[in-house]
């Protein structure tokens, strides 16, 4: 069970960096308190106390969104339900909808956040891989003499391993970053031992961008999780197929190349499947959603994989 | 440290209070605020029996920390029927039946209103996936959407409110015939308490210290330090129990809390009642248990060779109970046989999961009466074996059984009672335990785990000449319903089939594992899974349908079982043409398939997982409009 002696809900940002000074060592950031809460009982961390606990879900700027035709920007606190509230963000964000249903159940999305998730650093977090594919960074602030700075890491960069990240002590993650991807495909492909509320064996995030025929890949974006200790981008892939024409085989090549990347502690012959059938799924996936050309993505193709 | 100034407005009614900074909205809205409709499954976000409404959104309470409230609009089950009238879909859940232990139900009432909320014309699938984060133990999933489905159509008006009327279409009395079940409005409004709901003036909270160590004896128990600490009304450990220490359902081999050693991990120890639970809790941290570890068996077969550790004095070589049966000559048997099949069959402990975790209440009533409230399945025997235990007249002791949330036989033992029976009278004051769900899955029994080994002998055309089974399994620590789970696997072992030669043995064996216990099927599963797979290996190799080969088989109306029961009569053959239909099964012998599939796309026949019906009724309406 988890118990402090204070629960402090800062509404700026600087009330939140006054707090984390005054009680350095003896307290612990929350946003949506979702991992927290069940880390905290026996079996896991057991019983624990951390004398402050730092709600920082209240403040305004760390709950703001906004995108473009170019740039989305993400409040670190945002739940992840808003990516399925938001249409202007769904737009942008081709794949974070498919990813939004799949992301723990319908309650807990309305409180866990897309900051949170990242923060965590699980192998298996869903978010992230399709913010890699939309080659995101993070925006990291720390107060230094009064003053808050600010920096910014890729988040291929800042994740480090399972649970390890690059944030440094006293510093707070504000925002996400990334590319808008309008008019793209998007997909999102996990599984797990059930459909809800479950950790992914396997996660990956698709996004492809069609010529204006519906017949060739202009941009392909692929990143993913559960595979391996940290979430990866799949570039080679990306190249293989970017400026090709929708084609079976060229897909099913496509598909075999990832299948060598899995590393994850168990399954792996399991994930190797999984791997090349969801490379096959999401791929077509993502192309029927973009508009792709009756003639190209053939209603076999689709039958056989999607 | 200070509290939090806790404000805001619960079904409809502003609240200002105190609250610890440390509580979860769920304690707040169960502890402070009696709100009891909202239960707790788990405690860590996987059930959904916690789900309440936060600003008009649902939310789990047991994962948000109550200052993350502060100032919301909070509406909870008790606000849907506050006007004494049930809400549609309360009706809609009690016309389907969708209740059945009813601790998920509140909870699913909650997510199903929110889903026809969010979405006034969702499908079944997106009714399915909207309320993914709910879980029923008891398998009424199917109801439940029916439920759902029934109450979206009525609030659309698709169906007439008259759908949901409390007015029986089917007359007269019969076996068989559809009836309402009486319990259900207390169970959809969250009005009806369970064992841990329920409280009473001046009442204690209790913890239970657990064994870290599978096997070791225990030096010493010293509790000063937890009795001196302020709110903590009473310790106890064996020490206090007055009467003759031992409860089971065959035999009184598991003393109240462990007695000069334990014998697996989560064995209670000692238990603290406290003014309140997180002050009981520091006690138990404060008991100092000297231990001298032994060694450990963990594996059945090990545990019954020569020079083991053992268990139990009384059974030296660590068998719980042996069941033989003996039919006619398998060895003649197997010589006549055409085929004789030899594999090793396993199955794996499982907790029953049900999703009330234990939970009870006692008192001593004014005639001196110890009366314990909990969701026993065995009243009648616990307040016998309590009786003793304490060392009480029968008259002066008292079993009330609460509300049972699940139960599947995981509650059929006296696991917490007589912890507290003892505090009871111990403190003088009413006591109450409620565990966690780790807690109740680390103390209390699992289904059997066991390693089968069988040898059958068959005749060309499928006859069974001779069945031959040996099962050990795991019965763990203490022997609970080890024996009847061990008879009724060996009289059901041979399965509906009429063998000439059959020899079974299946022997439960004490090990340092959790106990294992009753579970539905009580037996009948372990043997009957390799009795089965068997049936399909065969088929197989002998070129049959699998279908067949059980039917060639099938004991008639009138046959005698193997243990000389006369069957009036016989369901089988009307259950395997039943599951033969319902299977869309293909005739022929098991050894190919897929071949001439064409059903993926077939209404009942489910595709690959997938999710995002929501996206496709997005998708319809618009093309719709």
């Amino acid at each position: 069970m988890l118990t402090c002696d204070e629960y402090l809900t800062p509404r700026t940002l600087d009330e939140a960096f006054a707090a984390m000074a005054t009680h350095r060592g003896r307290y612990r950031v929350v946003a949506g308190a979702t991992d927290t809460l069940p880390w905290a009982r026996q079996g896991r961390a057991g019983d624990v106390n951390i004398p402050v606990l730092i709600d920082v879900s209240k403040i305004p700027e760390m709950n703001e969104r906004g995108a473009n035709d170019r740039r989305v920007r993400l409040g670190a606190a945002m739940p992840f339900q808003r990516f399925l509230d938001d249409a202007n963000l769904g737009r942008a964000m081709p794949c974070m909808p498919r990813c939004a249903v799949w992301f723990a159940d319908d309650q807990i999305r309305a409180q866990a956040t897309i900051g949170g998730n990242i923060i965590n650093a699980s192998p298996a977090a869903d978010g992230t891989p399709c913010l890699i594919a939309h080659d995101a960074s993070v925006e990291l602030a720390v107060a230094r003499g009064g003053k808050i700075s600010r920096r910014k890491v890729a988040l291929d960069k800042f994740i480090l391993g399972p649970s390890k990240t690059a944030l440094e002590d006293g510093e707070l993650l504000i925002a996400i970053e990334c590319d808008a991807l309008p008019g793209y495909g998007g997909s999102f492909e996990k599984v797990g031992h059930r459909r809800s509320l479950v950790i992914s064996l396997v996660c990956l995030a698709v996004l492809v961008k069609l010529d204006a025929a519906g017949k060739k890949f202009e941009d392909v974006r692929l990143a993913i999780a559960g595979i391996g200790p940290v979430p990866q981008r799949l570039t080679q892939v990306e190249k293989f197929l970017r400026g090709t024409p929708i084609d079976a085989e060229r897909l099913a090549q496509a598909a075999d190349m990832p299948v060598e990347l899995v590393a994850s502690r168990t399954r792996q012959d399991y994930r190797r499947d999984v791997v090349r059938g969801f490379m096959m799924r999401g791929l077509i996936n993502a192309a029927r959603r973009a508009g792709a050309d009756a003639q190209a993505l053939t209603g076999e193709l689709e039958a056989a994989y999607a | 440290m200070p509290d939090l100034q806790f404000q805001a407005t619960v079904n409809g009614r502003k609240v200002a209070r105190s609250a610890k900074p440390h509580q979860r909205l769920l304690d707040f809205l169960r502890d402070d605020l009696q709100l009891t409709g909202n239960k707790e499954g788990c405690g860590a976000g996987e059930c959904g029996t916690c789900s309440v409404f936060v600003d008009g959104v649902l939310m789990k309470s047991c994962l948000m920390p109550v200052a993350k409230a502060q100032g919301a609009q909070i509406e909870t089950i008790e606000a849907l029927a506050r006007t004494g009238e049930l809400s549609v879909l309360q009706k809609a859940f009690y016309k389907a039946g969708a209740s059945q232990c009813g601790y998920c139900i509140p909870g699913m009432v909650m997510a199903a209103t929110a889903a026809i909320r969010a979405n006034p014309f969702a499908g079944r699938e997106e009714i399915k996936e909207r309320l993914g984060g709910n879980i029923c133990r008891c398998t009424g999933y199917q109801k439940i959407f029916d439920a759902v489905e029934m109450a979206r159509d009525v609030q659309n008006g698709k169906l007439p409110a008259s759908a949901l009327s409390e007015i029986e279409a089917e007359q007269g009395d019969f076996i068989g015939r559809n009836v309402r079940r009486i319990d259900a409005p207390s169970k959809v409004s969250g009005a009806l308490k369970y064992a841990g709901d329920m409280t009473m003036p001046h009442m204690l909270h209790v913890q239970v210290l657990r064994s870290p160590h599978a096997h070791a004896r225990i030096v010493s128990i010293d509790t000063s330090a937890a009795e001196k600490l302020e709110g903590v009304e009473g310790v106890i450990s064996s020490a206090d129990v007055p009467g003759e220490d031992g409860f089971g359902v065959f035999v009184n081999d598991q003393p109240i809390m462990a007695r000069g050693k334990v014998r697996y991990v989560g064995e209670a120890i000692a238990a603290v009642a406290a003014e309140d639970a997180l002050t009981a809790m520091r006690a138990v941290e404060k008991i100092k248990v000297v231990y001298e570890q032994l060694p450990a068996i963990f594996d059945p077969d090990d545990a019954m060779h020569d020079g083991v550790p053992v268990l139990h004095d009384y059974a030296p070589d660590n068998v719980t109970k042996h069941i033989p049966i003996r039919v006619g000559d398998v060895e003649k048997g197997f010589a006549e046989s055409d085929l004789v099949l030899e594999e090793t069959y396993a199955t794996q402990a499982i907790e029953h999961a049900y999703l009330e975790p234990e939970a009870g209440l006692a008192y001593v009533d004014p005639d001196g009466v110890v009366t314990v409230v909990s969701p026993s399945q065995n009243i009648t025997h616990h307040r016998h074996m309590l009786a003793r235990i304490i060392a009480k007249p029968i008259a002066k002791v008292r079993f009330i059984m609460s509300p049972v949330g699940g139960g599947f036989g995981g509650k059929e033992d006296m696991i917490y009672q007589g912890m507290l029976a003892l505090l009871a009278m111990k403190t003088r004051r009413p006591v109450r335990l409620v565990f966690t769900r780790e807690e109740s899955i680390i103390s209390t029994a699992k289904r059997h785990p066991s390693r089968t080994t069988l040898r059958m002998g068959l005749m060309r055309d499928g006859r069974i000449r001779a069945l031959e089974m040996k099962m050990i399994s795991d019965g763990g620590a203490y022997g609970l319903s080890t024996e009847g789970v061990m008879r009724k696997a060996a009289i059901l072992a041979a399965g509906p089939y009429v063998i000439p030669n059959v020899k079974i043995d299946t022997i439960g064996v004490y090990t340092n594992n959790t106990p294992s216990g009753a579970f539905r099927s009580f037996g009948a599963l372990q043997t009957e899974f390799a009795t089965e797979s068997m049936l399909d290996v065969a088929a197989e190799r002998l070129g049959l349908d699998p279908f067949e080969i059980r039917r060639v088989n099938a004991m008639r109306d009138g046959a005698t079982t193997h243990t000389k029961q006369k069957l009036g009569s016989v369901s089988l053959m009307r259950a395997l043409d039943a599951a033969e239909k319902a299977s869309a099964w293909e005739k022929g012998a098991p050894n190919s398939r897929g071949g001439n599939r064409n059903d993926l796309n077939r209404d009942d026949v489910r595709p690959p997982v997938s999710l995002g019906a929501r996206f496709e009724t997005a998708d319809k309406q618009e093309a719709a409009e």
